[in-house]
């Protein structure tokens, strides 16, 4: 009996560590980690890194000591960058990455989608709140408070695309939007779910949770090695994961590995050209640019998008 | 111990003596409830290198390199200082071709470090693109310096009683140039930090400091300057070839960090003006004059303009070849204060642009300090007793 629930879970097993979860996305992860930057040094004026830096960083992190603080709780310390990870991992298997179709679909799974995103700033706050360090503890706060700000509207802009396609199953939709630009008839729902991902990322201009001249590296600051790697890998999943879904959702769909790569990598060289070009807010503006403008937008879309059907049926 | 800090009803977050927001070594204990800072405690001395009493034994011309030592940014300036004090009193007089060539490059320097502050500050607000384009235009002016010295940072212009080098035409078509290149990129920055709102949402009304504070908190340069204090003592006073070549006062009134942006942008175009008209009419004669090995005895109070502020320089003499003593006051010593006073109700992000704002420069500002006290008590060690005090403090510390 053991041999054929092996054969049987071997696709299963295959998706879930090598393609497209697993190590497939953590080195998609580190590839997008790479351009990311190195778009960034080349409109800053600087030359970035090599393509295999980013590799190396991990290499080299998970090959040093992790050192464990006085008077942290180690269970958690060690734990929520595993958590961490591996919520980001299981959302990968609900998205059609690299174009294919999802690996498991069902009814509301991007509900979950989105809340296993949300595990990786979760893990990341708690991870800050559980040591005693001061700059992790005001990182936290930050991380935690940003949290609050951004979550809201990026949902909702996520749900605009499921509303028009009737469904809040990610194949579905992804489904409907193949060849439907909804960046077309929701524009501004594209634009708060762009903003919204850039928040969740920690990216500038919202980099305030690990502002280094203030806070050093905030929420992260005390850990080093292996913890430190894994939630590196886990920002880079969470970033191809957040592409994907927007750019599915919004861009006309992504159904081969060609459309994939040329629609992911065009929004993340928009999300490149807005963190060269802002100046980082501090964590009271973030909040007040997210409840004042970026949930009203997002509504105002919705209203738009709801009238319109009501006249179009 | 750390527990037992957390459990104090105030929550302090410590930023140096090691803290990636400042390059050099200081201390800050900020007290804040939330974001808000409600109290601000410096501590300077982490780089104290004793200067002052190194210069006491050597002769005075060993001590034109050490005290250029002091910056690496406005090192001229502290050469300037010194050769103008050491030269009144030899009773030298230094030919005005020397002097122009002093200011020239005390201009360019000051073009080089205002620079530098831009890009540092657009760093500290999390705008590193700024901070980027900034500091590869100043490659410009750092080629300048080294095309006339052959140095980037310590040029070593001045010797006592003149400068070492000349400036012919080619160079002076090279300066122009790249002057007409900076002017073009000043333009551009000052439109950046003047209208970019992002940018002005991290500056505008922030760290306001009124005129009248900054009177009384005796702060000095252009952050003196962007609360509309006229203090430049390259007008209030000129020495060396600022009398031939007036330089104007920029002044800003409101007194946030957006005026102290403004300020010393527009402190470029001044300077651009200033060395245009030196390259034009450069006075021809000699680049210096003899000056005596051993300098007559007497004192004197030297003051100029660096890119910080007012730079003094106390220099007396006991008719040897070596100074008696020379007492150094830098500018980030006076403003230092201006900064624990307007942190108080900011937010913590805005601690490390505050701070900058002034363009501290740490390891320039640490100077000895002697209590003479009129109870007698005098701070006076031995070395063993410094020695003994380490090690009890060291116990008591690990104990």
């Amino acid at each position: 009996m053991g041999s054929t629930t092996i054969m049987n879970n071997i696709p299963n097993l295959v998706a879930l560590l090598i393609f497209p979860a697993g190590l497939f996305l953590l080195l998609c992860g580190l590839f997008y980690e790479w351009a990311d930057r190195k778009l960034l040094a080349q409109l800053q004026n600087r030359i970035g890194p090599r393509w295999f830096q980013p590799l190396a960083d991990i290499i080299k992190l998970l090959a040093k000591e992790e050192v464990i603080p006085d008077g942290v709780n180690p269970t958690l310390f060690i734990g929520l960058p595993i958590i961490a990870l591996a919520g980001g991992l299981t959302a990968a298997l609900y998205v059609p990455i690299v174009g294919l179709l999802p690996s498991y679909g069902l009814p509301g799974d991007l509900i979950i989608t989105i809340y296993l995103l949300s595990l990786l700033t979760l893990c990341l706050g708690l991870a800050g709140s559980n040591t005693l360090d001061r700059f992790s503890l005001v990182g936290a706060t930050r991380t935690l408070t940003q949290l609050f700000s951004y979550e809201a509207p990026f949902m909702l802009a996520l749900l605009g695309p499921a509303f028009v396609a009737r469904s809040w199953q990610i194949s579905v939709i992804t489904t409907f939007t193949n060849n439907r630009w909804l960046i077309l008839s929701q524009p501004l729902g594209f634009l708060v779910a762009v903003i919204a991902l850039m928040g969740k990322l920690e990216l500038p201009p919202f980099d305030a949770p690990e502002a280094e001249t203030e806070i050093v590296a905030g929420a992260l600051t005390e850990y080093s090695g292996r913890g430190l790697a894994l939630f590196r890998l886990g920002k880079g999943v969470a970033l191809v994961i957040g592409l994907t879904l927007i750019a599915s959702f919004y861009l006309g769909g992504v159904t081969n590995p060609f459309l994939f790569f040329v629609k992911t990598l065009t929004l993340l060289l928009v999300v490149v050209a807005l963190q060269a070009l802002l100046t980082r807010l501090r964590i009271d503006q973030t909040v007040g640019l997210w409840w004042r403008y970026g949930t009203l937008l997002v509504l105002a879309q919705w209203l738009v998008t709801i009238v319109w059907h009501g006249v179009a049926t | 111990m750390m527990e037992k800090k957390i459990m104090d009803e105030t929550f302090t977050v410590p930023i140096g003596p090691q803290h990636p927001a400042l390059k050099e070594p200081s201390h800050f204990r900020i007290t804040v409830d939330g974001e808000i800072v409600t109290n601000a405690v410096v501590r300077l001395g982490y780089a104290h290198r004793g200067i002052e009493k190194a210069v006491e034994g050597r002769n005075w011309i060993q001590n034109l390199y050490m005290l250029e030592r002091i910056c690496g940014i406005c090192s001229h300036i502290h050469a300037t200082a010194y050769c103008l004090g050491v030269e009144q009193l030899a009773g030298v007089e230094v030919p005005p071709r020397a002097q122009a060539i002093r200011v020239l490059t005390a201009e360019l320097e000051r073009i080089h470090s205002h620079f530098l502050w831009v890009g540092v500050a657009a760093h500290e607000a999390g705008f590193d693109t700024l901070f980027m384009y900034i500091w590869r235009d100043r490659e410009t002016v750092m080629d300048l310096l080294e095309t006339l010295s052959g140095n980037r940072v310590n040029y070593s212009v001045n010797i006592l009683g003149g400068v070492k080098f000349d400036i012919n035409e080619e160079q002076a078509d090279a300066i122009r140039k790249g002057l007409d290149y900076l002017e073009e990129r000043t333009n551009h920055y000052l439109d950046v930090v003047s209208n970019d709102a992002m940018f002005l949402q991290r500056t505008s009304g922030i760290g306001v400091m009124t005129r009248n504070q900054a009177e009384v908190l005796g702060t000095v340069g252009p952050t003196a300057r962007a609360s509309n204090v006229a203090r430049d003592v390259r007008v209030e006073a000129p020495y060396g070839a600022y009398f031939d070549y007036p330089a104007n006062i920029v002044l800003e009134e409101r007194g946030d960090l957006t005026a102290r942006f403004v300020v010393r942008i527009k402190e470029l175009f001044e300077s651009y003006r200033l060395i245009r008209l030196i390259l034009d009419t450069l006075p021809s004669g000699d680049l210096e004059t003899r000056m005596p090995r051993r300098i007559k005895e007497g004192e004197t109070v030297c003051r100029v303009e660096a890119p910080r502020g007012e730079l003094f320089y106390f220099i007396k003499s006991n008719g040897t070849d070596m100074p008696e003593r020379i007492k150094i006051r830098t500018p980030t010593i006076c403003n230092m204060t201006s900064v624990v006073k307007l942190v108080i109700g900011h937010q913590l992000a805005d601690v490390p642009m505050i701070l900058v704002g002034i363009d501290p420069c740490f390891s320039c500002n640490d100077r000895m300090v002697i209590l003479d006290r009129s109870d007698g008590y005098k701070q006076q060690w031995t070395w063993e007793a410094l020695r003994q005090h380490g090690i009890d403090y060291y116990h008591e510390q690990h104990s």
